[in-house]
Order: structure tokens, then sequence, then C-alpha cells
């Protein structure tokens, strides 16, 4: 010792203090202290604390010690069975400006010291904080997961933590900062001793205590973990509730600082996070425990939450809000499915309740207001899916196992009652391999029935003679339960809960891999982390289990590694034969070799979303006249909807590449894929989609600012374009000219789609598409129906900002809904959700793929900017124009022309102003009194809208009628 | 403390931005005493005049210009004359490395390497590094990068040096994002000392840059539009030459532009230029740190600008010194241009400010903020 303090009077002091805390690591000691020689930052130094060891964990440090001058170590005369002592032992003696800490069995990055220091020093910072990395060491491939990386995004220094409450709520590490020493000192800040989560209460103190913080997005700190794969044992699970003591405590502790500095936003910001976050890992261990833990958990909980403000439960997923209160009310049997949904996003678990036009998660706790408030899940959208498209508890009921296999028993739930009492019902098992694989197995279920608010089942699994692994590369095994309900099918996972799995260690079920038994002999149930029944390829003879040792033994040798190699370039081949790039050439092969053949037309309309607009316009009326022409449509996702007298293909499989290839026309209203070239002998006839208010194309910001390279593929794929179809002299000069598209190019014949529109007008008579979609839809026919469709909104730097009404449209129904009738149909980009209540007054158009029959239905339209204006003005109805935030979208996009001025109809601003001029729509000072201009309007936007487009489309391109 | 510092770019004296940074930041390095040679793998193809005597040794490694790496693996290996031909490339990129090598090696230890832009890199890599420090550098925003083949080579190059700097910490927190540790960030001077300030008394609105796609001289056409009908007796004074200057006096005369937009043609004397200007305009679709603003500012000339890039914001302070539009939204640009023609206080009020703001980059703070780093790679 004497030595080492001669040294430091003659040295300059170490920019920082690496803190190096162990207890019993002699293996990993070395590896931490040398990340921390190797800094890029040589004016380091180490003080191991060891926090008496009984390995050789200290004769490791004073080995490294006298090994380099830049390293001492210090020992706790006993253990203290925490990491704080030992850092509060390494930071009283170190002599560094600036203090960091780091576990034995972690590491630094190399860069972490100097960009620390760099921080710190430019900004004077107390503390600064960087990005944690956790290593997953036992994972293949060395998986890494950044930890809390939004609130790393970029560089920023706060001068107090109220700046950004997230940093105290989240990020509750100790390890990953740099602390200025002076002032650790001179706040006296230590961590406490005798307690778990240490850290969390030191960094609280840390950050309220400093009047500089800066957040570097660098990664300071290699945190290795290793994944538990392995299910937990109950006395895992048991031992975390127990946690859950010392966890409420330092919580308490918190608390009472955050009060004594006065900051009780921070505190609500705590709460919330307790909420979302700590209060779940403990929940997700209750459905395997019994009832005395979940008494006691409960006791424990409701003591803490019970502080907890109403303001704490805002801002929360409907699931965690629900959660917390069924905790509470100690309601066990709702909350256990309530912690499925939690663990799995978007599952249905619970059969929920309708009163009142609201959907309710259970029927209980409704005469309690807050339980009437937390418990509505309305917003959840679950009442208008279908089965197909809602994902449900299947919550397992029964499990014995034998050698031949497994039996198996469950219960679906069912939500509302989707699934109807007479359904036909039928359902198989899949046991799928969680390695993107290769192969999958499937079992019939002996008996599925509907019993009310569950679809019960059951199936005996011979597992032993129907499953076949590999082996090895496959040893989890997934299981999964598809449900058929009249046709439609939905996709289950069982959730295990505490159904005895039984087995044992090594289970009993037989398994023959393809690899032979050599590689496993048993299948074991497990349940993964998200609370599903799984399988578990095991060794239970001696010779499996000697063969597994020495493979794993083996994993890293030569052979194994070539063999990985391989396996993952051959992962990467069916990747990359796949992928877009490949069929683009290939594409581009067929083009030069294949014929054309005579009479193909190949339509899509909106990227192949849906069969509708002027491509099916074209299309209806070739067949009208019989010409012989082979129609190919392009779907995207489902062909329903779909004609049947069309060949569909889906837009990008090989045969959608083939027919695009071989066919004479193209004909579509947004554009083919861009990247692939039109050969000169086929037509391209681009319809479009709308005329245009916004700026667009070459005119529109966003693709006047794309690097050069990309304009001039954006270019090219307009030139494929022969024809263009415009409504009028407006089209020519907006968007004709953003385009540039040639004036030898334009199609002069108006839109095929509104064909329709102007037949109507013409006619006056009630229409039949109209009709039927009333029907359809239920729409009452004694009332005048009014159409709300807006246009989406773009969110800065790309992508669309989600729908939200902007006026109460429950009070809508409540004072119109006996004098109109509301239709909605947002842009096809968005999606509505509207609650029971308004069932009938309120309807939810968006899922027509047509639109035209909706605008025939309308009697009044509102709208915003959308170009449905144009459309309907040939039917020369009322319109509305209700343009709430008229500055904000037309600085963002530019128009071409100002909609104020022109608008055909009342232009409102406010919710309430609509609901003005929409109670008073008889009135001829109202939307009536725009007669002469809504005329004008049609007439300047779209003067070439006569009613015979695909009639002179089909004229131009497919003979006249006559001749036929 | 005097440092050894060798400057290795593309070539020494290159007509452009970083041909000119680096050449004002080698004689500011040698103002402070340091010893400095300016390193040019190619010579230039179009270079400036470096002036009689400059305060720094040059080197330019190759005769001429190396030609691109051919591709030679599979199939290829059988095209025997890429073949050789690469073989004859390495030969003398090898070469070219050892001229470079035996200056490093004549440099005392702990000298700075500092490597302008990464294609040079390829040469120190192969050079003999030992016992100095690297640093590397990209003169381009993130974004400008990232769409181009740079990208992967920065990735590659740059990996083993000892600091990369950008231009931003914006851009540098980005490139942190990508998983680099080793990153800064290191301002670019203003390239004007002092220069004597616009009286602003002219109705001109003045342009000085490259007549090319990137300059977006284009949409400064289409946003003077819809400004010049609101104020007739202004003029748009645009400086530079380049490959779109037929297309863009078309799209002028189209627009019936030709009575207020004067084509000055390049200029030298960038101060007089501005001095004769009230207002500065950037319409770039990408920049890293660009000189032309940071010019204007030092002449008291307010900018407006789009914001296409971290480093134009760094440089202007929307509503504060100058004006921000949203990239490529020329109606907000103009309704700025508008704004800042109608009111000529707010103008003076804007051109002063960033006469004063535009000091925290002067070369002078540039230069201490570069000794600082010198400093901190060496602890």
């Amino acid at each position: 010792m004497s030595a080492q303090h001669d040294r430091s009077q003659h040295e300059d002091v170490p920019d920082i203090s690496v803190v190096v805390i162990v207890h019993n690591d002699e293996r990993r000691l070395p590896d931490a202290v040398r990340s921390v020689l190797e800094q890029t930052l040589r004016n380091v130094e180490v003080v191991v604390a060891d926090d008496c060891s009984t390995d050789g964990s200290f004769e490791v440090a004073r080995r490294l010690a006298a090994s380099s001058d830049r390293v001492r170590a210090v020992r706790l005369p006993e253990n203290s069975g925490g990491c704080g002592e030992p850092r509060n032992r390494g930071v009283a003696v170190a002599r560094g400006r600036y203090v960091m800490f780091l576990d034995s069995d972690d590491t630094l990055e190399p860069n972490a010291c100097r960009n620390m220091l760099e921080a710190a020093e430019t900004t004077g910072a107390d503390l600064v904080s960087g990005l944690c990395l956790r290593v997953h060491v036992d994972s293949r491939w060395g998986t890494t997961a950044p930890w809390y990386p939004w609130l790393y995004r970029r560089t920023r220094t706060l001068d107090s933590i109220a700046e950004l409450p997230d940093l105290l709520v989240y990020d509750t590490l100790s390890t990953n900062k740099c602390y200025r020493r002076e002032w650790l000192l001179a706040k006296g800040l230590t961590f406490p001793r005798g307690i778990h989560y240490e850290d969390l209460l030191f960094s609280a103190r840390a950050y309220l205590a400093a009047s500089r913080i800066t957040l570097i997005p660098n990664t300071v700190y290699h945190w290795n973990v290793v994944r538990k794969t392995e299910a937990k044992s109950i006395s895992n699970r048991r031992h975390e509730i127990n946690n859950f003591a010392d966890r409420l405590e330092i919580h308490r502790r918190i608390d009472r600082i955050l009060a004594a500095e006065g900051m009780g936003e921070l505190r609500l910001h705590k709460d919330r996070k307790f909420l979302k976050h700590d209060l779940v890992l403990y929940l997700r261990e209750l459905p395997f425990l019994d009832d005395d833990y979940r008494r006691r958990f409960a006791e424990m909980a409701d003591g803490y939450l019970r502080e907890f403000p109403e303001e704490a439960y805002e801002g929360l997923s409907p699931v965690h809000r629900l959660c917390a209160y069924l905790v509470l009310r100690e309601d066990w049997e709702h909350l256990m499915p309530a912690v499925d949904t939690l663990l799995n996003r978007n599952k249905v678990s619970s059969p929920l309740v309708e009163r009142d036009g609201r959907v309710y998660w259970c029927e209980e706790h409704l005469d309690d207001p807050l339980g009437r408030t937390v418990l509505d899940v309305t917003d959840l959208d679950l009442h208008h899916k279908p089965v197909s498209r809602l994902y449900l508890r299947n919550a397992l009921t029964g499990y014995r196992e034998s050698p031949e296999g497994v039996s198996l028993s469950g219960a679906v739930v069912n939500p509302l009652g989707v699934v109807a009492p007479d359904a036909r019902l039928d359902a198989e098992l899949e046991f799928r391999a969680r390695r993107r694989s290769l192969r999958s197995f499937r079992f019939p279920v002996r008996s599925v029935r509907h019993e009310g608010t569950a679809i019960a089942w059951e199936a005996d699994v011979p597992l032993a003679r129907g499953l076949r692994p590999v082996g090895v590369l496959d040893d989890v095994w997934d299981v999964r339960m598809h449900l058929t309900v009249d046709g439609e099918r939905t996709t289950t996972r069982l959730t295990a809960g505490r159904t005895d799995l039984g087995g044992g260690e090594d289970g009993t079920v037989r398994v023959r891999p393809l690899l032979s038994r050599l590689a496993a002999d048993r299948l074991r149930p497990q349940v993964s982390s998200h609370g599903h029944l799984a399988f578990h390829l095991v060794q239970h003879g001696t010779l499996p289990r000697r063969t597994a040792d020495l493979l794993r033994h083996h994993m890293q040798s030569p052979p194994a590694r070539l063999t990985k190699k391989a396996l993952r370039g051959a992962l990467a081949l069916r990747q990359e034969l796949r992928s877009g790039r490949r069929k683009i050439d290939a594409y581009h092969r067929m083009i030069r070799v294949l014929p054309i053949r005579r009479g193909t037309v190949v339509f899509e309309s909106h990227l192949g979303k849906q069969y509708g607009d002027s491509p099916r316009a074209i299309h209806e009326e070739l067949r009208r006249r019989g010409v012989p022409a082979r129609a190919v449509w392009s779907y995207q996702g489902s062909p329903r909807g779909f004609p049947a007298d069309a060949e569909l293909v889906r837009r990008w499989s090989w045969r959608y590449l083939r027919e695009l290839a071989q066919a004479e026309f193209w004909i579509d209203n947004q554009g083919f894929p861009l990247k692939l070239a039109k050969r000169p002998e086929t037509t391209y006839i681009q319809t479009w989609h709308g005329s245009a208010l916004k700026r667009m194309g070459f005119d529109a910001p966003e693709l006047r600012t794309v690097p050069e390279a990309e304009r001039r593929l954006y270019q090219r794929a307009v030139d494929r374009f022969d024809h263009f179809v415009v409504r009028g002299r407006h089209d020519e000069v907006t968007l004709a000219q953003a385009f540039r598209i040639p004036e030898e190019k334009l199609l002069r014949t108006g839109y095929p789609r509104n064909d329709a529109l102007v037949r109507a007008r013409e006619s006056g008579a009630p229409s039949r598409p109209a009709e039927e979609l009333a029907l359809r839809l239920g729409v009452r026919r004694d009332l005048p129906v009014v159409l709300y469709a807006p246009t989406f909104r773009a969110l800065d730097g790309g992508g669309v900002r989600s729908f939200t009404f902007p006026f109460d449209v429950e009070e809508f129904a409540r004072r119109f809904g006996d004098r109109l009738t509301l239709l909605v149909r947002t842009h096809y980009l968005n999606s509505v959700t509207l609650p029971p209540s308004v069932h009938g007054r309120v309807i939810d158009a968006g899922q027509e793929p047509d639109i035209t029959p909706v605008l025939l239905l309308a009697d009044v339209l509102v709208t915003d900017y959308s170009s449905v204006m144009f459309d309907y003005s040939l039917l020369q109805r009322p319109m509305v124009f209700f343009t709430y935030d008229q500055e904000e979208y037309a600085d963002g996009r530019g128009t071409y022309f100002d909609l104020a001025e022109e608008a055909p109809g009342p232009v409102v601003r406010t919710a309430e102003e609509l609901f003005g001029v929409l109670s008073r729509l008889d009135d001829p000072a109202g939307p009536a009194a725009y007669k002469a201009r809504l005329k004008e309007f049609m007439t300047r936007y779209g003067e070439y809208d006569q009613g015979d487009a695909a009639a002179r489309i089909a004229d131009r391109f497919f003979g006249p009628e006559e001749d036929r | 403390m005097t440092r050894d510092i060798v400057l290795v770019g593309n070539e020494v004296n290159e007509l452009g931005g970083v041909g000119r940074w680096q050449t004002s930041m080698a004689r500011l390095f040698a103002e402070r005493g340091h010893r400095v040679t300016v390193v040019g793998v190619a010579p230039p193809g179009a270079p400036f005049d470096l002036g009689e005597d400059p305060p720094f040794d040059t080197l330019t490694l190759h005769r001429e210009r190396p030609s691109a790496p051919r591709r030679t693996r599979g199939l290829r290996r059988l095209d025997l004359a890429a073949v050789r031909h690469e073989a004859l490339r390495e030969r003398e990129m090898r070469e070219a490395a050892g001229r470079l090598s035996a200056v490093l090696r004549a440099r005392r230890p702990g000298a700075t390497v500092i490597v302008t832009q990464v294609w040079a890199m390829e040469w120190v890599a192969l050079a003999d590094t030992s016992g100095h420090t690297v640093i590397g550098m990209s003169h381009e925003s993130f974004d400008t990068s990232r769409g181009s083949s740079r990208f992967a080579r920065i990735k590659e190059h740059y990996r083993d040096v000892d600091r990369l700097l950008l231009l931003t910490r914006e851009d540098a927190d980005r490139w942190i994002g990508q998983g680099f540790n080793h990153v800064g960030f290191m301002p670019n001077p203003t390239p004007l000392r002092s220069p004597a300030p616009s009286p602003r008394t002219d109705a001109t609105v003045v342009s000085i840059g490259r007549l090319g796609y990137e300059k977006g001289v284009d949409m400064l056409l289409d946003t003077w539009a819809e400004v010049v009908p609101r104020h007739p007796g202004w003029r748009l004074r645009i400086h530079g030459a380049g490959p779109d200057e037929e297309a863009l006096k078309r799209q002028c005369s189209e627009l019936g532009l030709d009575g207020s937009v004067e084509w000055a043609g390049r200029t030298e004397d960038v101060a007089g230029a501005l001095r004769r200007s009230s207002v500065f305009v950037l319409s770039s679709r990408g920049e890293g740190f660009p000189l032309a603003p940071l010019e204007a500012m030092s002449c008291a000339v307010p900018c407006v600008a789009f914001d296409c890039a971290p480093g134009v914001r760094e440089i202007v302070r929307h509503e504060e010194d100058g004006l921000l539009a949203r990239p490529g939204n020329v109606l907000e640009l103009a309704r700025h241009l508008d704004r800042l023609l109608s009111d000529a206080a707010l103008r003076d009020r804007m051109g002063e400010r960033a006469r004063e703001n535009v000091r925290r980059f002067s070369p002078e703070s540039v230069t201490d903020r570069w000794e600082r780093l010198f400093d901190l790679l060496e602890r």
C-alpha cells in the first residue's frame, strides 16, 4: 500500500477511476479489468473492490495490480451480499477526477472513457450517461439488445432531470455512467446497503443531485447476460415475488426524496412506469403461482398502489390499466386472462360484454364508476373484427402425456359471441420448429364444441409417431391451434397457466429425430416467455446425453463453424431467391425472351388493394362488349372481392411478373412497381385516381428533394406511361406537368370510374349499386345520407397519421341520429373505429372496395381536401368543406388553388360550425345556395367527364363496338 | 506545444469546398506554429492557386489520377485483362503509400494525420502510421453519405482510425447510431476574416453556388416566381456556373423571370458580391457545412435557406439570424423571402445578429477546438 501511495504523489491525477466490483468471479475479472486498461483514453485507473470473495478473486485482483501501475485492489472485511458496499469502498479510494462502475462479468466499450470524458469536459456535466448494450453471451449469433435506446438517440444536455423524467424512470442503472468524483463526495452520494435494487435509489438520487446531465448515444457498457431459455422453476417465481417487497421499499424511498424535492411531475412519471413495467414483471409470474402467493402479492401491491393518484393511470394502455385495477380488486378470475393479453399484445383473452353501446372487459365492477372507466375497451375495436382477424386466447385445461404422445384439452375464448352457436367448427394442432424453419407437423383435433363464452376442444396427439424433428437444429417446437369457424380460420397459441405439465425433468414422450436418437430421444413440455406451451427436445438415455455433451463441446470446432456457416449461407440464399432484386432481374430477362401475348390486359387498382376505380370500369366495359381480351387482375393480400371472370395474380408473385412481362396492355391507376421496365410492345394506360388540390409529383416537396439518381428512376417509371387519363384542363396544367407527361400522351376522356356519376346526374333515377350498398350496410332509406370522406394527413418525416374524428361522433349520433345517417369513408391509408353506441346512425363505409356507389348513395358530402370533391361535383349535390387544419395542411404540402376561395359549398372550421350547417341542410341559405358555383366548379375541374370515358377508351384501344 | 500535422486529401488544391477548407486549415495550423504538410493522392483536375510561398509543404502521391478498381472475383478471375489491370493498380498504390510512409516516418512520433476524405484513407491505411494519431473526416452530411457509395466505404475504411470527425453533432450522433463509437465533430471555420459588412441597401437577393442539381437553383427559380410579383424592383442575382446552366436559363425564361433574374457567373470576390446584396438564399437539396452562408453571415447578410442538412441548421438559427424552410417546400421558402423583402428592419436585425453569431465559427475558435481535440487524443 505504501508503495502505491508514493506513486500517487508523483503521478498526475487519472482522468477516470473505474471501480470494478467482484464477488467470486475470478474467471471473468481479468477481462473486465483488461477492457479498462485497453481504453483509448489511457489516463485511467482501475480500482478492483472485492466483496470478500471465497474463491481466488482477490488473488487475481492482486496479480492484476502487480502487473500494472494503473490497477489497485481493495477488499471488504466481510461479504456485504450486494453491489453497493464494494462500490462505496471503491469510490472512497479512487483518485480520478471522474468515476465509473463496472461489474466483473461485464466490459467497457473501448472508447467509453474517452467519450464520457469529452462529454463531461465539454458540457461541465456532473453526470454523463451512455448507452448500455445487453450482450446475450449464450446466443449463437452474438445477439445484442440496447437498453432503452430511445433515451440515447442523440447527444443532449439537461439542466435538470425534470426535463427528461423518463431518464430517471427507465434508466436506473448505475454502471453506464460517469460521475464527477468531487461532486459525488460533496453530495454524499453512496449506495444503500442490505437491500436489493440499490441501483434504483442511487441513480435516482444522482439524477436529482446533478446540476447538469449529459446523455451520449455512444455504447459505453457491455452488459453480458445469459438469456433464460429454460423455463423458470416455481421456486424462482416465488423468489421474485419475495423481491417485490424490496422493490417497493426502494420505490418508497425514492418517492420520499421526490416529495422532498417537490418533484411531483417526476413522481407521476415514475408511478406510470411502475404500472407499465415494474408491476408487469410480477404479474407475469402470477398465473403460475398458487393463491397464497397471489394474496401476498396483492396485499403488498395494494398498499403501494393505493397512494397513486388517478392521473397515474392516464396514458396507460387499456390493458395495463385494467390489470392494475383487477389486482386492487383481487379479481384473479378476470386478471389471469388480462395478464395473458399483457404478455401477448392484441390477444383477446376475455369474453367481453356490451353495455349501453360500449364494450367492457367483464360484467363485474361496472357499478363502480372507476371500474366502468377502466374496464371500457371499446377503443380497442374488437367488436367489428371477424374471427379471422382476432387473436384469441386458448387456455390449456388438460394435459396428459404418455410415451406415444400427449392428450390435450382447452378452451378458446368467444368474445361477444363472435363464434355463433350454430357455426361449423373444425380445428387442428400444428407443431412448428421455432427457428425460422424448416418443417411443421399437423394433427387433427378430436372434438370442438361451442359452450357459449368459450369453444372447448380435445385432442390426442401421437407425437412419437407423427413428429419427426431433424435434431440439434430444431430443439424447440411451438404449438398452435388453427380453429376454423364457417370456413374462416383463426390461429391460437396454447396458454399453459397453472395446468400441470407433469413429465418430470426429461419428459416421457418419445421422439425419433432424423439425426437418430443420438441427437435426442424425448420431448419435454415447457412454457415460453409468453406463457405458451412448447416442447423441447431432450436427451434422456446415456448415449444421447453423451452425444449432446460432445456436440456442445464441438459447436465451436472448425467443422461445426463450417456447418453453421453453410447453414447460414443456405438461409441467406433462400432469402435472396425470394428477394425483390432477384425477381426484378428475372423479370427483365423475361421481357427479353418471352413473347407478347396478344389480348392480355393486366389490371391493377391502388397497388392491388382493391377491385375498383377506373381500371374496374374499363374492365366492365370490355366484358359488356364481349371483347375477347384476357383480363388479369393483380391483388395484394386477399383475392376476396375480385371478379371470378378474371385471372387473379398476387402482386409481386412470379406469375404476376410473367403476366406483366407478356401483357399487351397494362391498365392501372397508381403505378406498377417502379423498378419494372415496360417493353415497347406493351401499351400502358395510366388512368390515375383523382384530380389534384395539393401539389403532386415533382411539384411535391418530398419528391423535389430526392437525390438525382432517385429522381431519374422515378421519372423513368413515369415515362413508362403511354397514355395518361385526364378529367379536364386543370389536370393538364397540374398533374400532367407535375409528372412531366408530354401533351401527346394525354387521354382526354375523363375518368371511366365517373361514368356512373354522370349517368346518375343525367337520369336522376335511383341507382342500383347505391341501393345494394344501402342494403349491405344497413342504411335507412327514409333519411338523407351524409358522407364524411376526409383525406389522410402525412406525418413529418413520412408515414401516415392515424385517423381520429375531428368531431365527437357520439354527439353527432345523439344530435342527428334521427334526422340523417352519416357514412364515414376515410382515405384508403386510414381506418376508422366506431363505438357500438352509434350503430345504424354512423356507418363505416371504408371496407367497400369501390367508392362510386358510396358517392351515389350520399345526398350530401362533407370533405376537407380530398380529391373526392371533384368527382362528387359531377352529381351536383351539396358539399360542405370541413377544413379544421387548413393552415397546417396547406403549408405542409402546398395547393394548386385556394380552396377557401373556390369551394362550391360552405367552408367550416370547427365541429360546432359543421353541426350548424348540417342542422340547416334544407335552409335555402345553406349548402343549397351554392348551385351556380357548384356547376362552375364541375366544369372548371372536370370538363372531359361526359359519361362515356370507358366507352371511348375501349373504342380506341380495343376497336369500336359496332365492328364486333 | 507545436505538433507535426499531415493533412491527406484526394488532392492538394482541387477547386471546391473541401479543397478550400483543407488549405485554410493548413494555414491556420501553421499560424499556430505547427509543422504542416498537405498530401494529395492525385493531381488536381481543376487546381486553384495556393499563392506564393504557402506556409506548408505539399506532396502528391500519384503522377496521374489512379484508375478505379475492377472486379476480379468469382468468374471474373478469368478476365486476364482485368486481373493484370488490378495487379498493376495495386502495385502503384503500394508504391504511392510507400511515399506517404516516408513522409510519416520523417515526422516526430505522436504526429497527427488528418485524412480529409475517405478515398484518401485507402492510401493512409496502406501506409505506416505507427506512433501517430489518425483522424478521419467526412465533409458531408450523414444523409448525403447514406445516399452514396461512400456510406459503405466510410464504414470499411474509417473503422479503425483514432477518431472520425463529422461536421455537426447531429451527423456524429447518427454515425454513432450506426455502431461507430469513435466519432466526434468539427465545424468548418468561416472563410472570410472580418470582411466589411454589407450596407444592405441594394434591392438584391443573392445566391452563390455551382449550377448543378444538388444546389437546387431550379427550386430557387420557382420560389422567385412566387416572390417577385409582390416585390417588383427586387432582383435575384445568381452567381456560379455548372452543368445545368442552359436548362436553368431556359426555365428562367419560361417562368418569365428574365427581367428580375441576373446570371452573374462565377465570382472570385465573394465578399464583394455579398456586399451588393441584402439577402442571401440557399436552395440546396443537400449540404455538409456550407461555406456560402458562413460568408454571407460574416458580411451581415441574413440567410434564407432550405433546412436540408444538420450543417445548415447549425449555422443559421431560425428566426434569430435567418429563416429556414422545410426541404423542397418552395412555398415556404417563398413566404420567408417575402417576409424579409417586406421588412427592412427585420433584415437589419437578422443581418447584424448573423454577423455576431457566426463568430463561433471564427478561424480562431475552430483552431482552438482542433487543439483541444489533439490534447484529448493524447490523454
